[in-house]
């Protein structure tokens, strides 16, 4: 069930709820050497700047601050990866966390098995610096190649628009990470204003047209609903 | 009082007969004109402090010692010459014609002084109503200044509603006992009374009510009361009107106040029980994550009932969400956000949310790809919700074997999302209560893991979009739910 490749040094786990501390020291157990916990944001803050994690999970009910504070707060000194647990189940929270730089969201009640599914995507991704990243990507029948900027089924070709490619390459070089609609809108369009955001989403759709077996049924561009998109890729 | 009003007489008689003496004494050498200037600026003296009677008697006195002191033959009243009466008789219209333009000048000042005095005492009362904390106390200030301002011995003011007198002020406790208080029906037959004048009881009565009217609307009574008879002059019934006025203006204001309160107590009172709710969903769903992960190690386990435990934990945790989202959308504080969207992307997104639900079942999705894609402008959300609804309860109430579709078109304005099946079917009978809460088919099974609310909830999304959502029975056997949102007019860039 677990990939053996995925060892992480340390993970700290942010929450004051002691039975859900316990289902997580469970689900996560077998993907760190160390799991550290900590029952209050402030607590969470220092062992974040002492400890080094290679992740936190961030629950936002803390008793003392509120969670998107803390994410703030070590995204302005670290890029360790970040998944917010919250109970509140809304879309605009969730765009607000990811907007402050948390990596993942996940709405109580979840199903630990896939939570643990999400950190080992995270962890992995986090162990590829940058530069690493493959520059052409194989997934689903397709072939992305980053530094040719070309995409091709088989030995089948397949033309994007520039803007479709630059939404491909922005999704693919952040595997398993739910980009806002915000943050999509920026990375491709920079500051160039007069290209309404609304129009995003038709874009999407025409390109999943182009690269998805079933456009009805997209497997590589997948919608997070009232948040935004992620490029998931197998393995 | 009378001290005061017989003062200028003496002063002024002292110095008119002053003046005759110092006159009388050099009368060899001053002319009958002198003593009639120095006697003319006496009169102007005592007209000006005694008012037109003093005037008047020391114009008659001086009229006379001209007469008897200055005029040839002296020590005499008789006249001997024609040209001494023309003096005389000037003297005497200057005299008069002086006192009288002082006197009406001097009513005209103090008049003025008394509207000026009204003048602010309305303006003190207007800055107190605007000032006052509360209406109530604006109310008791006007009532104070009306009873001690007219020396009565009771003012009180009656709200009036349309149905109800109410007392608004009471009376200060050293007023003494009321000899006279109008009984509540009077009052309501007074209220009611549409004539414009608003007055009742005649001038010496021992009461009078003044309607008490703003903006075209009897808002209240006031009502005086005394152990004598009220007599009110012109001026004191202006003053009362404009009091009047005041204390309707107050009165409205405490309506409104009232009415302000009760809507900030209503919207608390919603934001509470949205509270709540919330904080409840928040509070069931921690425990629900922590059954969750139990049950999921007890599978890993091996545990046969753990997958039973899960699917429960799952059913109440919609169970708990779906009851907060009828009670938002009641109170109609769930926000839809409407924006563009595609058809496909809504469409896949269900089909995703389905996914673990699906198991060996399929859904066959009919979109057109060769059209370019179909985009509406709704919450994506929402619509989301409506759709994983309405495949749900197809899933759940028909045969495993038999195929679920899901298609999407354009018609006109709209979108139309179809799930059909071919299960059942629904009976004629039941078609318009499915759409309510806790509808359930009947004979479904009680644990089939549905809330009884999701098609409640489903068509009042919709509608919240500016959509709609039926139900048709499907030719040749099974169901149509039917979903319609607006389609974007605009072509995609």
């Amino acid at each position: 069930m677990t990939t053996p490749t995925v060892q992480a040094r340390a993970l700290l786990i942010i929450e004051d709820d002691a039975p859900i501390r316990r289902a997580l020291r469970n689900a996560l157990g077998d993907l760190a050497e160390r799991l550290l916990e900590a029952p209050t944001g402030r607590e969470g803050i220092d062992l974040t700047a002492t400890e080094r994690p290679d992740l936190v999970v961030l629950d936002l009910g803390l008793p003392d601050c509120p969670g998107v504070e803390v994410c703030r707060e070590i995204r302005t000194w670290s890029r360790v990866p970040i998944v917010v647990l919250s109970a509140r189940h809304s879309d605009t929270e969730k765009v607000q966390l990811l907007n402050a730089g948390a990596d993942d969201y996940v709405t109580k009640p979840f199903s630990t098995t896939e939570f643990a599914a999400r950190v080992r995507a995270l962890l992995r991704r986090a162990r590829l610096p940058p530069e690493d990243i493959a520059t052409v990507v194989e997934a689903y029948g397709l072939a992305i190649d980053l530094l040719h900027r070309r995409v091709s089924r088989g030995a089948m070709p397949i033309r994007l628009t520039p803007t479709e490619w630059d939404i491909l390459r922005t999704l693919v070089v952040n595997p398993g990470r739910t980009l806002t609609h915000q943050q999509l809108f920026d990375a491709v369009w920079g500051d160039a204003a007069g290209n309404p955001q609304q129009y995003l989403r038709v874009h999407i759709t025409n390109l999943r047209r182009k690269i998805e077996a079933n456009p009805a049924r997209p497997e590589l561009v997948v919608t997070e609903p009232g948040v935004g998109y992620r490029a998931e890729l197998p393995g | 009082m009378a001290g005061s009003r017989l003062w200028p007489w003496v002063v002024w008689g002292v110095v008119f007969a002053v003046a005759t003496a110092v006159l009388r004494a050099g009368r060899d050498t001053v002319d009958t004109v002198h003593a009639l200037l120095a006697y003319l600026l006496v009169i102007l003296g005592g007209s000006v402090s005694g008012g037109r009677p003093l005037g008047l008697a020391l114009t008659l006195a001086g009229f006379l010692s001209i007469d008897y002191f200055f005029q040839l033959p002296y020590d005499t009243l008789t006249v001997s010459k024609p040209l001494d009466w023309l003096v005389l008789l000037s003297f005497l219209t200057t005299a008069v014609v002086t006192t009288q333009l002082l006197t009406q000048e001097r009513a005209r000042a103090a008049e003025a002084e008394r509207r000026a005095g009204e003048v602010a005492s309305l303006g003190r009362l207007g800055a107190e109503i605007l000032s006052a904390g509360r209406a109530e106390d604006a109310l008791a200030g006007i009532a104070e200044r009306i009873r001690t301002s007219l020396e009565v011995a009771h003012c009180r003011i009656y709200a009036w509603d349309g149905e109800v007198v109410r007392l608004l002020t009471a009376s200060p406790a050293d007023a003494g006992a009321d000899p006279w208080a109008p009984d509540v029906d009077e009052l309501r037959r007074y209220a009611q009374r549409t004539d414009r004048d608003g007055w009742a009881g005649n001038a010496g009565e021992p009461a009078v009510l003044a309607a008490l009217r703003a903006h075209g609307r009897t808002l209240g009574v006031l009502c005086l009361t005394d152990a004598r008879p009220i007599v009110l002059d012109a001026a004191q019934r202006r003053f009362l009107e404009a009091l009047a006025y005041y204390a309707a203006l107050a009165i409205e204001r405490t309506r409104l106040f009232a009415e302000a309160e009760h809507a900030e107590a209503l919207r608390e009172a919603d934001r509470l029980k949205d509270n709540v709710l919330a904080s409840v969903s928040h509070d069931l769903r921690t425990p629900l994550t922590t059954i969750k992960a139990l049950a999921q190690e007890g599978a890993r386990r091996g545990d046969a009932h753990a997958l039973a435990i899960e699917e429960q934990a799952d059913r109440l945790g919609r169970l708990v969400a779906d009851l907060l989202d009828l009670s938002r959308l009641k109170g109609g504080v769930l926000p839809v956000n409407l924006e563009v969207n595609t058809a496909e992307d809504l469409v896949g997104a269900a089909i995703r949310q389905m996914a673990g639900l699906l198991q060996d079942r399929t859904v066959d999705t009919r979109i057109d790809f060769t059209e370019p894609a179909l985009v509406g402008r709704f919450d994506f959300v929402q619509s989301l919700r409506i759709l994983s609804n309405l495949l749900g309860n197809a899933l759940r109430y028909t045969p495993p074997a038999s195929p679920i579709e899901l298609s999407v078109q354009r018609e006109g304005a709209v979108l139309r999302f179809a799930v059909a099946d071919r299960g059942p079917g629904i009976p004629v009978a039941e078609r318009d209560r499915i759409f309510e809460p806790f509808y359930r088919p009947p004979g479904a099974p009680a644990d089939v893991g549905g809330s009884g609310l999701g098609l409640a909830i489903a068509r009042r999304l919709a509608e919240l979009q500016g959509g709609t959502l039926e139900y048709t029975a499907r030719p040749g056997g099974g169901s149509v739910f039917a979903l319609r949102l607006p389609a974007d007019g605009a072509p995609a860039p």
